[in-house]
C-alpha cells in the first residue's frame, strides 16, 4: 500500500464491512497514519459481535456471547480498556447429567478436582496431566497463529525461509510435543479425550468445545484441535481475556471502534457497498448501494472469501483456478443461536437455587452420545432433535444487562444446518427455538413458565443479519484442508488478492474465526508493509 | 537348532521377513499358531521390491486384477462397473453421467499422481522428522524435493486432499451418487469412519497405490501362499507362541502354548503391536507411558467376512450395494453406537464356486450383549438379504455359510479387536506415528524384540512391506 | 470449599492465629499461635504435634505389590521386611523425578504409599497386566506426627508397644486408647520422632490421648511454618518448592534426576529393572550436571552488608521459598530455592541447586540477599546435609 495521500478527497484505505476485524484492521492502519474508512451496511458496527436491546431493557449479545481468543496484543496496541473493554470473568461450567447429577468445573484446581474425583479418581489425576500438555500445546501453537503463512508452492526466498521457519518450530517442540500436536491435528476430540479419561460427561463437555462452529461431531478426525482453544485462552488467563465483556460482545466491537476514531478512522454505518471498483486491475475503490463511488489507494475486505471474490468482484477479472477454490471453500454453517428475555432464574434441577454455578456456563452435554446423535440430525439436514447448547446469563455476570430481578439468557446451539430438508421457514425457526427450549427445559423444568420474550435466530437468520456467508460464524470452515497457507485458497493465503490493491482481512483468511482480531490486524501490517 | 530370529506369525509380512533375513543368512524359525496353510487370497498390492528380493514371479506369484474391479448396484437392477482400463470405465459411467465422466480422466491422473508419492513413502521406512542424523535429514529433504517436483497442482493436491474426507474429495468432483460411493467406500475399509470423515481421502488413495489409474481397490494375490511353501525357513505351524520371555531387560526367547521354550536373542513379531506388547511380552517391562500409547492403539474392528457356498451362479461375479455416500455414512452411525448396520456396505465377488463377502459395518464391540451365534446367523440372513435384493438369483443358491465377525477374527486369528489392519490407518496412526509415535521403526523398547506386521509402517493392505522394512532394519541394527 | 482434615474440630479450635493454608485441597494451620516460635522450639526440644493428613497415601496389596512397587521406585522394594519403612523417590522413564514419599511395608504382600502429589494415576498405569490392587486412602486414613525428644516418652505412656526397641524407619501396629494405631519411626523433622496412622472415622479420640498424656512432658500443638524450618534443617526437600515434579514441569531444565537432588544413595541401579534405570545408569555413569547442597550463611559477610545501611542484620522469622540466585566470581552458578534462620544452630541455612563443579562442601559461594531494596551478595559455605542431625534421631 503507497505512502499516506495529501490530497484530502481520497482515502488511504476503504474497509469494507465492519466486523470486529475491520475494524481492527482500521485501526491499525489509522493508527500507522493513514487515512482510513470504514463501511458497514448495519445501523451499527460489529457484524456479529454486537449488543442489541431486541426487547425494552434486555440487551442480547446477539450472536457471539463471550470473549475468548482477542490477542492480548492487540488490547495492548488499541488500547482498548482505554475504551471502555471490560472483561468479567466467566469461572464455572455446570453439565447437568441425564440421572440428575451433574459435573462441575470451578475456577478453583482444588474444587474442581474434589469434583473430578468424585466421579472417578483416576480422571481426577489424568485432569492435571491433560491440563499442562494441553497448556503447553497451546504454548507450541500459538506463534502459528501470528504467523503469515508461507505458500508451499512458491520458490520465493520468502516463503522458503517462511517453510524453513515452520519446519524448526515444529523441529524444536521436542519429539513428545510433537507427536501430541500430529495428534490434536488430526485425531477426533473424543478419542484424544478416550485417551485420557473414562468419565463420559467430562468427554461431552470437553468434546463439545471442540465442535463449536463445525460441522463435524465428537467422533469426527479434526475436532481435537479445537480443544486447545480453551488452553489458548488459558495462556492469556492471567492477561485476563477469557471472559464475558461488560455490556455483552457488542462493547468489544465498541472499544474497537472507539479506538479505531481516536487514531483518525472514520466509519460510516447504513453504507452498503455493492462492488469494488477495479481499474486496469487494480482496486481504486469502492461502489454502494446507491451508486456513490468513493476512492482510495487500497481496499480491504472484511466479509468472507464468497462474498468478497463472487459477490464484490466480477468474476472474469480472477483467475480460474482461484475462483475455482474459492467455490470449493466451505461454509456450511451449523449453529443456532436463542436469546432468552427471563422474569426469573431457572432452576436447574441438579443443583437447585441461585448458586455461583448460574455466573459460569451451563452446557447441555450430557453424554458423548447426545452430542454425536445431535450430529446425526444435522448429516442429514435437520436440527437436532436434542442439540447440545452452551448457555451463559450474562445479567448475572453483568447486571446492566436486563432490568434489576429480571435476566436474559444467552444460548448457543449446534447443529443447525443452513441447508436444512426443506429450508428454514417461520415454522421451522419455531420449532427449533423449541426444541432449544425443551432441551434446557429437560434440566431447568421452571424454564417455559419464566420465559418473558425469546429471539430465535437460525443460520439462516445469521447470514441475513450479519452477511455470514451460510451462517458459518468463522467465515468458512475450520478443516484441516481449509487451514493455513490453504486459507481461503492456495497462494492466497497472506491477506493479498488476485486483484492488486485489494486486501482480505477476514476470519476467513488465517487464523480463523473466533473474535481473535488476529486477521485484521496481520492483513493491516501485510498492508503497511507492501507500501512505503 | 537355536534360531538367530524367531519370526512370530506365517502371514505375508511374518514369511517375508524370515526370508529377508534368511537370505542375509541368518538362521529363522517361523512359528505359526493355524496349523495349517491358509490358501484364502489376500487382497492388497505386493510391491515389486518383495516379489523381486524373493523371487516370488518364478515361485508361482499369480496377481488377480478383477475386472471389473467394483460392480455397484443401481436402483432398477442397473449395474456401474468400473474395470481396470480407464477408457472402459468412462465410457460405463458416461452411461450414468457425463459430465462425472468428462471429469473422470482428470480426476484419475490426478490421483495417481498422489498414490505414486505415496508409493515411495511406502517402499521406505517412515519418515524421522525429528532426527538430528545427516543422512536422515536429507532424506527428507529428498522427500520435499519430490513433492516440489511434482508441481504445484500436486502439491496443493498433497496438502489438501490428503486430510479431506472423501465425501467432500467426491462431492467436489463428481455427481453420480453410485459412482462417489463406490469410489468412497475405498476410503473406509476397516476403519471406524463413515466417508464424511476427515483422513478418508486419503485411505482412499491408500489402497489405490500400486493400481492403475482410474482402479481403486488393490489386487489380490496368492502372496501368502506363495511365500508359504517356499524354501529357505523353517517354519512350525500348530505352534502357538504365549509368552515372549524378558531376563535383564533383554528377550531371551519364547514360550509356546505347549509350554515349550525356544531361546533366541532376536524376536520379529508379525502380531498386532497391542497383541505383541501387551499380551505376550512379559509384562513389568514396558515404560508406563509407552504401555498406555500401545493400549491406545485405535484397532477398532468393523468389517466381517461372509462366505456363502452356493450350488450355482448367483447371478453375478462382483456385486458392491453401496447406493450412496450417505448409505455409507448411515451405515457407519449404526457401528458409532455398537450396532450392526440393518443397511450394511457389501462388497461381494465370486471365487471358487464361492461368494465372499466384505461387510461393514460389524462391530468388534456391541453396545448390548456380545457375539454368539443367533447374532451370528442373523448377520448372515441380513447379508443374504442385501445381497438378494438386486440379485434375487442368491436366494435360493445359498447352500451354506461362514460368518466370521470381527470377533471371530480375534479369537482365531490373535487379531486385537478384530481389526485385519492391526491398527485403523488414521492420520494419526500412519507414517512416524506407526504403531506408536516415534516407534516406526520397528524397535521395541525391549532390546532384540521387533515388529513387522501390518501394524507398523506402511499398514494393511501393502503385501510383506512390512516384513521387508522390519527386516532391513533387524540387518542394519543388529550384527551376527 | 476446601475440605477439612478428620482433626479440623480440634485443630480449629485451637488455630488463635486464623493463619490456615492449602494443603492437597485441605486447609491447615500455618501456626497454631500467635507466632510459630514456640511451636518449632517444641519439635527441638520437648514434641510437637502436626496433623499431616493431607499426605496422599496409597494401599498396594496382592501377589505384585512388591512387583509393582519395585518396579515404579528407584530403591530395592524386594528387600524390605516387614515392618520396615522406605523413603524414596521415583522417576519418569527418562530418570526424572516425579515425587518423593515413603513406602511402609505393613504385611508381606500389603505396602502404603506416601507421596506429595496425587499418583494414583501413575500406579494404575505401571500395574498394567500385574496382580495388584491399588486403593487410594488419602482421605480415610488420618495421619498424626508426634517429633522431638520427649515423643517417645508420650507414646510409651499411651501404648504397650515396644517403642525402645523400634528402629528408626521401622513401623509397628499398636493401639491406643483401644483404637488400633500403626506407629512408625517416622518424620520430616530430622528429629527423634514418631508417626501414627489411623481410620479418619477414629482420628479425634488419638488426637486428645495424645494432648492429654503429652502435655506433662510439653507437647504442643504445631503448624507448617514451624515443620517447614525443621526440615530445612533436616535438609529434607519439599516437592514444587525444591524441585518441580517431571509430571508439572514446563521446561526439560526443570526437571531433576535423584543424583542432581543429592539422592543418589536412593537409586538401585542392581535392580533388575525400574522405570527411569537405564536414563540413570547413563547418568550415574558420566555424573550429574547439577547437585543440591547446603549453605551456610556467613555471619560477618551478611552483617557487613546491612552494616554499609547502617542497620543490623534482618534475618528471616519463617522459612521463604522463593528462588535465590547463587554466584561463583561473579557468574550465577545455580540457585537457592528454601532458606530460614536455624534458632537450634543459630545459622543462616539454605538448600540450593548449584553446577556440579561447586558442590564440593567447604566451597565458598556467593548469595544474594536483598538490603534496603538492594541486591546484595553475602558468602555462604557449602555444607553436607542434614544440617542438623541429632544422635536421638536414630539412637
Amino acid at each position: 500500500m503507497p505512502s499516506p495521500s495529501p490530497s484530502p478527497s481520497r482515502y488511504d484505505a476503504i474497509v469494507v464491512g465492519g466486523g470486529h476485524n475491520g475494524l481492527v484492521n482500521a485501526a491499525y492502519l489509522a493508527r500507522a497514519g493513514r487515512r482510513v474508512l470504514v463501511l458497514e451496511r448495519r445501523p451499527r458496527v460489529g457484524g456479529a459481535a454486537v449488543t442489541e436491546e431486541v426487547f425494552p431493557g434486555f440487551k442480547f449479545s446477539m450472536f457471539s456471547y463471550v470473549v475468548s481468543l482477542l490477542r492480548p496484543e492487540i488490547i495492548r496496541d488499541l488500547d482498548l480498556p482505554g475504551h471502555g473493554l471490560h472483561i468479567l470473568p466467566l469461572e464455572s461450567t455446570l453439565t447437568p447429567m441425564e440421572n440428575g447429577d451433574y459435573l462441575a468445573a470451578w475456577a478453583d484446581h482444588d474444587e474442581t478436582r474434589r469434583e473430578l474425583y468424585r466421579h472417578s479418581p483416576r480422571d481426577a489425576d489424568a485432569y492435571d496431566e491433560y491440563g499442562r500438555l494441553m497448556h503447553f500445546m497451546a504454548h507450541a501453537v500459538k506463534p502459528i497463529l501470528g504467523m503469515v503463512p508461507p505458500d508451499p508452492t512458491s520458490l520465493h526466498p520468502r516463503d522458503l525461509l517462511g517453510l524453513l521457519r515452520l519446519g524448526r518450530h515444529f523441529r524444536g517442540l521436542g519429539a513428545e510435543k510433537l507427536h501430541a500436536l500430529v495428534k490434536l491435528m488430526t485425531m477426533s476430540s473424543a478419542d484424544f479425550l478416550d485417551e485420557w479419561f473414562e468419565t463420559d460427561v467430562l468427554k461431552a463437555t470437553k468434546s463439545a468445545s471442540g465442535i463449536i462452529g463445525t460441522f463435524l461431531g465428537p467422533r469426527s478426525p479434526g475436532t481435537a484441535y479445537v480443544l486447545l482453544h480453551h488452553y489458548m485462552g488459558e495462556l492469556d488467563g492471567v492477561f485476563r481475556a477469557w471472559g464475558f465483556a461488560k455490556g455483552g460482545t457488542g462493547s468489544v466491537s465498541e472499544a474497537i471502534a472507539g479506538a479505531a476514531r481516536r487514531f483518525g478512522a472514520e466509519i460510516r454505518t447504513d453504507a452498503t457497498v455493492a462492488r469494488v471498483l477495479v481499474t486496469r486491475g487494480r482496486a481504486t475503490g469502492v461502489v454502494l448501494e446507491n451508486g456513490d463511488e468513493i476512492r482510495a489507494q487500497a481496499v480491504v475486505s472484511s466479509l468472507d472469501p464468497r462474498r468478497t471474490f463472487l459477490q464484490l468482484l466480477a468474476s472474469d477479472g480472477l483467475p480460474e483456478d482461484f475462483v475455482a477454490a474459492i467455490r470449493r471453500f466451505k461454509f456450511r454453517g451449523s449453529s443456532g443461536k436463542v436469546n432468552l428475555a427471563l422474569g426469573a432464574l431457572p432452576n436447574f434441577t441438579c443443583m437447585p437455587g441461585p448458586g455461583r454455578h448460574l455466573r459460569g456456563a451451563v452446557s447441555i452435554s450430557p453424554s458423548l452420545e447426545y452430542v454425536e446423535r445431535a450430529y446425526d440430525d444435522a448429516k442429514y439436514g435437520e436440527f437436532s432433535r436434542r442439540p447440545y447448547l452452551d448457555i451463559v446469563i450474562p445479567s448475572m455476570i453483568d447486571p446492566g444487562m436486563a432490568p434489576p430481578g429480571k435476566h436474559v439468557m444467552s444460548i448457543f446451539v449446534q447443529y443447525a444446518p443452513y441447508h436444512l430438508n426443506g429450508g428454514w421457514t417461520d415454522a421451522r425457526r419455531e420449532a427449533f427455538g423449541d426444541a432449544v427450549i425443551d432441551a434446557v427445559a429437560r434440566f431447568a423444568p421452571n424454564l417455559k413458565s419464566i420465559i418473558l420474550h425469546r429471539q430465535v435466530l437460525t443460520p439462516a437468520d445469521i447470514e441475513r443479519v450479519t452477511g455470514l456467508t451460510e451462517g458459518n460464524i468463522f467465515q468458512g470452515e475450520l478443516a484441516l484442508h481449509q487451514l493455513f497457507f490453504l486459507r481461503p485458497a492456495p497462494s492466497w493465503a497472506r491477506y493479498r488478492t488476485p486483484v492488486r490493491g485489494l486486501y482480505q482481512c477476514g476470519a476467513g483468511t488465517h487464523p480463523g474465526g473466533g473474535i481473535m482480531g488476529a486477521s485484521g490486524r496481520l492483513a493491516a501490517l501485510a498492508m503497511l508493509g507492501d507500501g512505503a | 537348532m537355536t534360531p538367530d530370529v524367531i519370526v512370530i506369525g506365517a502371514g505375508a509380512n511374518g514369511l517375508v521377513a524370515a526370508h529377508t533375513l534368511a537370505r542375509a543368512g541368518r538362521r529363522v524359525l517361523v512359528l505359526e499358531q493355524r496349523p495349517e496353510i491358509d490358501e484364502t487370497l489376500d487382497a492388497g498390492w505386493v510391491p515389486p521390491a518383495v516379489v523381486n528380493e524373493l523371487g516370488l514371479g518364478r515361485h508361482g506369484l499369480e496377481v488377480v486384477r478383477p475386472d471389473p474391479w467394483i460392480s455397484v448396484a443401481l436402483s432398477g437392477g442397473d449395474r456401474l462397473e468400473l474395470w481396470q482400463d480407464a477408457t472402459r470405465t468412462a465410457e460405463a459411467i458416461r452411461r450414468v453421467s457425463p459430465a462425472d465422466a468428462a471429469k473422470w480422466p482428470a480426476f484419475c491422473r490426478r490421483m495417481h499422481r498422489l498414490a505414486g508419492f505415496l508409493e515411495a513413502l511406502y517402499a521406505v521406512p517412515a519418515p524421522d522428522v525429528e532426527t538430528r542424523d545427516l543422512r536422515e535429514l536429507l532424506g527428507l529433504a529428498g522427500l520435499g524435493l519430490k513433492a516440489r517436483r511434482l508441481g504445484r497442482e500436486a502439491i496443493i493436491d498433497l496438502l489438501r486432499v490428503l486430510p479431506m474426507s472423501a465425501a467432500e474429495l467426491l462431492d467436489d468432483w463428481f455427481e453420480h451418487d453410485g459412482l462417489k460411493a463406490a469410489l468412497g467406500a475405498g476410503g473406509v475399509l476397516h476403519l471406524r469412519q463413515g466417508p464424511r470423515s476427515a483422513g478418508t481421502a486419503f485411505v482412499m488413495l491408500h489402497h489405490h497405490v500400486g493400481s492403475p489409474a482410474g482402479v481403486f481397490r488393490p489386487p489380490l494375490s496368492n502372496a501368502a501362499q506363495v511365500l508359504a511353501r517356499l524354501p529357505g525357513v523353517e517354519v512350525r505351524r500348530g505352534a502357538q507362541v504365549k509368552r515372549i520371555t524378558v531376563a535383564n531387560g533383554r528377550t531371551t526367547g519364547v514360550v509356546l502354548g505347549s509350554g515349550e521354550s525356544i531361546g533366541a536373542s532376536l524376536i520379529a513379531s508379525s502380531a498386532d503391536p497391542r497383541a505383541t506388547l501387551l499380551g505376550l511380552l512379559e509384562p513389568g517391562w514396558l515404560d508406563p507411558e509407552f504401555a498406555r500409547a500401545v493400549r491406545s492403539i485405535k484397532c477398532r474392528g468393523v468389517a466381517a467376512r461372509v462366505v456363502l457356498s452356493v450350488a450355482r451362479d448367483p447371478g453375478f461375479a462382483t456385486l458392491a450395494v453401496a447406493p450412496s455416500l450417505e448409505y455409507l455414512e448411515r451405515a457407519y452411525d449404526d457401528a458409532k453406537y455398537g450396532a450392526v448396520s440393518q443397511q450394511p456396505y457389501l462388497e461381494a465377488r465370486v471365487e471358487d464356486g464361492r461368494v465372499v463377502v466384505h461387510v461393514q459395518y460389524v462391530p468388534y464391540a456391541l453396545a448390548e450383549g456380545g457375539w454368539d451365534d443367533a447374532r451370528r446367523r442373523a448377520l448372515g440372513d441380513l447379508v443374504v438379504e442385501r445381497l438378494a435384493e438386486h440379485a434375487p438369483a442368491l436366494r435360493a443358491a445359498v447352500t451354506g455359510r461362514e460368518v466370521l465377525t470381527p470377533r471371530d477374527l480375534a479369537d482365531r486369528g490373535g487379531l486385537t479387536e478384530g481389526n485385519a489392519y492391526h491398527g485403523e490407518l488414521t492420520l494419526d496412526q500412519v507414517l512416524f506415528m506407526r504403531p506408536v509415535p516415534g516407534w516406526s521403526r520397528y524397535r521395541t523398547p525391549v532390546p532384540g524384540v521387533y515388529l513387522c506386521g501390518a501394524g507398523t509402517h506402511p499398514g494393511g493392505g501393502i503385501v510383506g512391506a512390512a516384513g521387508r522394512l522390519a527386516a532391513r532394519q533387524i540387518l542394519k541394527e543388529v550384527a551376527r | 470449599m476446601l475440605r477439612q482434615t478428620p482433626f479440623h474440630a480440634r485443630t480449629a479450635a485451637l488455630c488463635e492465629s486464623q493463619a490456615w493454608r492449602r494443603w492437597a485441597g485441605y486447609v491447615v494451620a500455618s501456626s497454631y499461635e500467635l507466632t510459630h516460635d514456640r511451636e518449632y522450639h517444641a519439635i527441638r526440644s520437648s514434641a510437637a504435634l502436626l496433623d499431616v493428613s493431607p499426605l496422599y497415601k496409597y494401599l498396594i496389596t496382592g501377589r505384585d505389590a512388591e512387583r509393582l512397587l519395585d518396579r515404579v521406585v528407584t530403591r530395592d522394594v524386594a528387600r524390605t521386611k516387614v515392618g520396615q519403612v522406605l523413603y524414596t523417590p521415583w522417576c519418569d522413564a527418562a530418570g526424572k523425578v516425579i515425587d518423593d514419599g515413603t513406602i511402609a511395608r505393613l504385611a508381606e504382600q500389603t505396602f502404603r504409599l506416601t507421596a506429595a502429589d496425587p499418583n494414583l494415576r501413575w500406579l494404575h498405569l505401571n500395574a498394567a497386566g500385574l496382580d495388584v490392587r491399588i486403593e487410594d486412602v488419602s482421605s480415610s486414613t488420618a495421619a498424626l506426627a508426634l517429633q522431638g525428644p520427649s515423643s517417645r516418652t508420650i507414646l510409651e505412656e499411651l501404648t504397650a508397644a515396644d517403642l525402645k526397641g523400634l528402629k528408626y524407619y521401622r513401623l509397628t501396629p499398636s493401639s491406643i486408647r483401644g483404637i488400633p494405631v500403626t506407629i512408625s519411626r517416622t518424620g520430616y523433622t530430622g528429629d527423634l520422632g514418631f508417626e501414627l496412622w489411623m481410620d479418619a472415622d477414629q482420628a479425634l479420640p488419638i488426637w486428645d490421648a495424645v494432648i492429654e498424656t503429652g502435655t506433662a512432658y510439653g507437647v504442643t500443638p504445631c503448624g507448617m511454618l514451624a515443620l517447614d524450618l525443621a526440615r530445612i534443617e533436616a535438609g529434607l526437600l519439599l516437592l514444587e518448592v525444591d524441585y518441580v515434579s517431571a509430571h508439572h514441569a514446563l521446561l526439560e531444565s526443570q526437571k531433576s534426576s535423584p543424583y542432581e537432588l543429592n539422592l543418589g544413595w536412593t537409586v538401585g541401579l542392581e535392580k533388575e529393572w525400574f522405570v527411569g534405570k537405564p536414563a540413570l545408569v547413563a547418568e550415574a555413569a558420566r555424573g550429574p550436571e547439577w547437585q543440591l547442597v547446603g549453605l551456610e550463611v556467613d555471619w560477618d559477610s551478611l552483617e557487613r552488608l546491612y552494616a554499609e545501611v547502617g542497620l543490623p542484620p534482618r534475618l528471616p522469622n519463617t522459612a521463604w521459598r522463593t528462588s535465590v540466585p547463587v554466584y561463583v566470581d561473579g557468574t550465577q552458578v545455580g540457585y537457592a530455592t528454601s532458606g530460614c534462620w536455624s534458632p537450634v544452630l543459630k545459622e543462616y541455612l539454605a538448600l540450593a541447586h548449584v553446577q556440579g563443579q561447586h558442590a564440593r562442601p567447604g566451597s565458598t559461594v556467593m548469595m544474594e540477599v536483598t538490603v534496603e531494596h538492594h541486591r546484595k551478595r553475602a558468602a555462604a559455605r557449602v555444607a553436607k546435609t542434614p544440617f542438623f542431625n541429632p544422635e536421638r534421631k536414630r539412637a
